[in-house]
């Protein structure tokens, strides 16, 4: 199995930097190939909302850049790679680049793992973005269709936050493998 | 004179619903009465925005934010200017801390209310960041088919009343927060749940992986 760790190179912390460590240990250790995709603003231009990767050419965005790939790369190996999003949460949403690579389809269809950051989130930030990332994934009423893969989301402000996110995705993934 | 700036977030162009909806906002905030500027967010992601129109949004004694809902939250193209006011407030260039802030979000489904609560919610996270002054959201289901009909006499009275209440509290001085404004579509949600359905089908949008 594959994983894919996609994350805000410009919005980089030691946070961050130790939550990136913390999951590729956590990865590598239960046997997953795991490859990095920093992101720059410049490689992810926003989604158009032209709907043409649903409805003409599914799995292709007409924008090409390294977000074009990744997504078209996901819509070929859908079953076999996960992805796990690392993004700073500011105002309690996504940054711009990361949130430009979910619109476009850069996320497994397997399983997504998101997992927002930063020191000084408060509580209101962390349950929106929580509330933002579940909701776009089944908890409305409504759901994009094509979009109803599992996903699971955590917010970090610390070292110790991130040892319990990799815990609980440790066992996350276990009762995955196990099922 | 007051100073509002009214910004499009949507990448569609002239096809814009949100775009129609910046237009009515600012067809209620008379010329004589408001210094207006207009900002529509960029679908390149490789150059910051400019500074002129950042301390557009800074100086402003009003920000409206129109723009479509994408994936229950913001379009990316909408996150990244807000990142890049938050940057340049950060470094110390003026910001009118009294603006106030209203947002008129537009989604594809026929109820805002079961969708647009955690757009709305960043949003008001963003002000409370900024110490800027929250007001209200005019949340809008089905955005396209309320931008057909909303210039039609005696159709969407609502929203046009949303409207009506934003340019007014603009006028106004502080008071209290308002509560948010739900506009639905006149068209059925049966049916348009079956138009839905019908390009979902007609276009394969669940489509198998060796579809392409």
């Amino acid at each position: 199995m594959k994983a894919v760790i996609i994350f805000d190179r410009e919005s980089a912390t030691a946070l961050s930097d130790d939550l990136k460590q913390r999951v590729i240990g956590l990865l590598e250790t239960r046997g997953y190939r795991t490859e990095m995709v920093e992101l720059t603003r410049g490689d992810a231009a926003p989604c158009r909302g032209c709907l043409l990767c649903l409805t003409k050419h599914p799995g292709a965005c007409v924008t090409t850049d390294m977000v074009g790939e990744i997504a078209r790369r996901m819509h070929r190996d859908r079953e076999g790679i996960v992805t796990v999003f690392l993004s700073p949460a500011l105002f309690g949403h996504l940054s711009s680049p990361i949130k430009n690579a979910m619109d476009r389809g850069a996320g497994s269809h397997l399983l997504q793992v998101v997992i927002g950051y930063g020191d000084d989130i408060d509580d209101e930030e962390e349950s929106t973005f929580i509330d933002t990332v579940a909701k776009h994934r089944g908890a409305a009423d409504v759901v994009h269709p094509g979009m109803d893969s599992e996903v699971t989301v955590y917010v970090t402000r610390s070292p110790v936050d991130n040892a319990a996110i990799c815990d609980s995705l440790r066992d996350r993934l276990g009762r995955r493998e196990m099922g | 004179m007051k100073s509002v700036c009214l910004v499009n977030g949507s990448l569609r162009g002239r096809k814009a619903s949100s775009l129609a909806f910046v237009r009515e906002v600012s067809r209620r905030l008379p010329d004589a009465h408001y210094r207006k500027t207009f900002v529509t967010v960029r679908g390149s992601s490789r150059q910051d925005y400019p500074g002129e129109m950042l301390r557009d949004m800074a100086e402003a004694n009003a920000l409206v934010l129109v723009f479509p809902l994408y994936a229950y939250g913001l379009p990316g193209a909408l996150m990244r200017l807000l990142e890049d006011f938050h940057r340049y407030v950060q470094a110390g260039n003026a910001c009118n801390r009294d603006a106030k802030v209203y947002v008129v979000v537009n989604c594809a489904f026929p109820r805002p209310e079961a969708t647009t609560g955690e757009a709305v919610r960043v949003i008001r996270n963003f002000c409370r960041r900024q110490s800027l002054s929250w007001r209200f959201a005019v949340c809008i289901g089905t955005g396209p088919v309320v931008a057909l009909t909303m210039r039609v006499p005696r159709l969407d009275w609502k929203l046009k009343r949303a409207f009506a209440d934003i340019a007014a509290d603009i006028a106004a001085g502080g008071g209290d927060t308002k509560a948010d404004c739900f506009v639905h579509p006149i068209i059925p949600e049966s049916i348009i749940r079956r138009i839905k359905e019908h390009y979902e089908k007609k276009g394969g949008m669940i489509a198998s992986p060796d579809a392409h």
